[in-house]
């Protein structure tokens, strides 16, 4: 099967800082987390594949298209949807209009095509009751099911989210997975996040970035099973382990090379990505 | 197109061009307002202010709030701002009409000469305001560039050489040959600001863009 998008070699620096190094990937259909620790790279490699920015070096394609070239990157935007790290509105606007005016820059010209087109991304994203009401008088979950609808219109083929469930309390995070999910299906959704959990229930492949490069990439199993036999409790805390916190239950839950005779216990996709950073040089806090 | 421009023009910091157009045309009514209109010696000057005022309300055109959620949209950046700057030039077009009709007839300055350079200054603050988003990675730019055209304004008249003095009265003899210079500075601003219209595909090796972690 074609990827979706196909990305070899990107780079980019940012003065003497490099943000990117050599970032090689290759998107299909479905939810893929990218996870990585804060100034990992995650939203600058977003942003070079949503074309907002270009890279100093490599290449890649979205769909066949070229984003190098003004036709290509046309092309590419024609088919992608993008939801910000920090999505900015008109404040004045009501959702139902910035959805619209971001419809028309998409261009969705046909003005009853795409007013049906809002109203239905604004009831998938579960604004329909308030699509009149101004961006600037609803919660702040209200505004990112906004962002989301922004990127959703027009049926993209290829959506880039970054980090759509920060700030979210509990129950919006789950709807907002909900969201996620049904946007993943026939389409290739890209999910950047600090969030595990959302890793572990949404994407079908994951993703590790770390100082720019790539560090993983597999499926969330494969991530999950490099903790597999590095996992462990104990009374005290393990001055071996790479990471260890007490639980709940006052024992600690150790992670890293355990000691022999140890109490192991199953991994999660947390132990796996924490392990992975270390691997990778980054420091592991938990 | 047409279909952007209601919600474009919705979109468009409207206050600060009233707030710099309200003070410009205070400015341009000052002699008037002084007892000074019949002399006419700060008539120069104060249209000048007015110019600069009304260049100062323009340089938060370009601010966006919404650029980074239609960041990767397939409209190109400079239909979008060259429709805001298509509804700007009706505007600004009346506004330099009126504040040259506060000032009396007898004692108003040549009008091409003072024109160049009021359009001079709002070609500066547009093209700032597009460099800024071309180059940079900001909402509001506004506010920077602003600051910018005003110190520019200041230091402009004290550090520019003798020989190629801009800022001079009326009746100086030097008047036409300043007014080719304005032209010719007019005709390098907006070379600028047009070639700052456009997005980028490749990086320019001078980009000082900051990381979005801010590194």
């Amino acid at each position: 099967m074609t990827p979706t998008v196909s990305a070899s070699g990107l780079s980019l620096h940012f003065g003497r800082t490099r943000a990117l190094d050599d970032v090689s990937l290759r998107l299909s259909p479905g939810v893929t987390g990218l996870l990585g620790p804060n100034g990992a790279g995650k939203t600058t490699l977003l942003r070079v594949l949503a074309t907002a920015v270009p890279a100093d070096r490599g290449a890649f394609t979205v769909l066949g298209h070229d984003p190098a070239t003004s036709g290509g990157r046309q092309e590419v935007r024609r088919r992608l949807g993008y939801l910000p790290q920090t999505p900015g509105f008109h404040p004045d606007f009501s959702a139902f209009e910035f959805v619209d005016y971001v419809a028309i820059l998409k261009e969705l010209t046909d003005r009853t095509a795409r007013h049906r087109e809002v109203r239905r991304v604004l009831d998938e994203v579960g604004l329909g009751d308030v699509r009149g009401k101004r961006v600037k008088k609803l919660s702040g979950g209200m505004r990112q099911r906004v962002a989301l609808a922004a990127a959703l219109v027009g049926d993209p083929e290829f959506v880039v989210l970054d980090e759509p469930t920060v700030g979210l309390d509990p129950e919006q995070r789950m709807r907002f997975r909900e969201l996620i999910a049904r946007a993943g299906e026939g389409r290739t959704v890209l999910l950047s996040t600090h969030q595990t959990e959302d890793v572990a229930m949404l994407c079908h492949r994951v993703v590790v970035l770390a100082d720019g490069a790539v560090r993983f990439d597999g499926t969330p199993a494969e991530l999950t099973a490099r903790a597999a036999g590095r996992v462990w409790s104990s009374a005290e805390r393990d001055a071996g382990a790479k990471a260890g916190w007490r639980t709940g239950t006052g024992s600690f839950r150790n992670v890293g090379d355990p000691p022999a005779g140890a109490d192991l216990l199953e991994p999660t996709l947390e132990d796996g990505y924490l392990l992975t950073l270390d691997g990778a040089g980054a420091e592991v806090t938990a | 197109m047409a279909q952007l421009l209601r919600p474009v023009a919705r979109t468009l910091p409207w206050w600060t061009l009233a707030a710099g157009g309200g003070l410009g045309l205070l400015l341009a009514a000052a002699p008037r307002l002084t007892g000074d209109g019949a002399s006419g010696g700060s008539v120069p000057t104060a249209l000048r202010a007015a110019a600069l005022a009304f260049a100062l309300g323009a340089a938060f055109w370009l601010d966006d709030p919404a650029r980074h959620t239609t960041a990767a949209v397939p409209a190109r950046r400079a239909l979008r701002h060259g429709l805001r700057l298509a509804l700007l030039a009706p505007v600004a077009a009346l506004w330099w009409t009126a504040a040259l009709l506060l000032v009396p007839q007898p004692v108003r300055p040549p009008v091409a000469g003072i024109t160049v350079e009021a359009a001079t200054a709002l070609a500066l603050a547009l093209t700032g305001a597009a460099c800024a988003v071309h180059r940079g990675d900001g909402t509001r730019p506004g506010p920077a560039v602003a600051g910018f055209l005003l110190v520019t304004a200041v230091l402009s008249p004290l550090l520019c050489p003798e020989d190629w003095a801009l800022f001079v009265a009326p009746g100086d003899e030097r008047w036409p040959a300043a007014h080719d210079r304005w032209a010719v500075l007019l005709g390098v601003v907006l070379v600028a600001g047009a070639a700052c219209l456009t997005e980028p595909l490749r990086r320019h090796r001078l980009r000082r863009l900051r990381s979005p972690s801010g590194t």
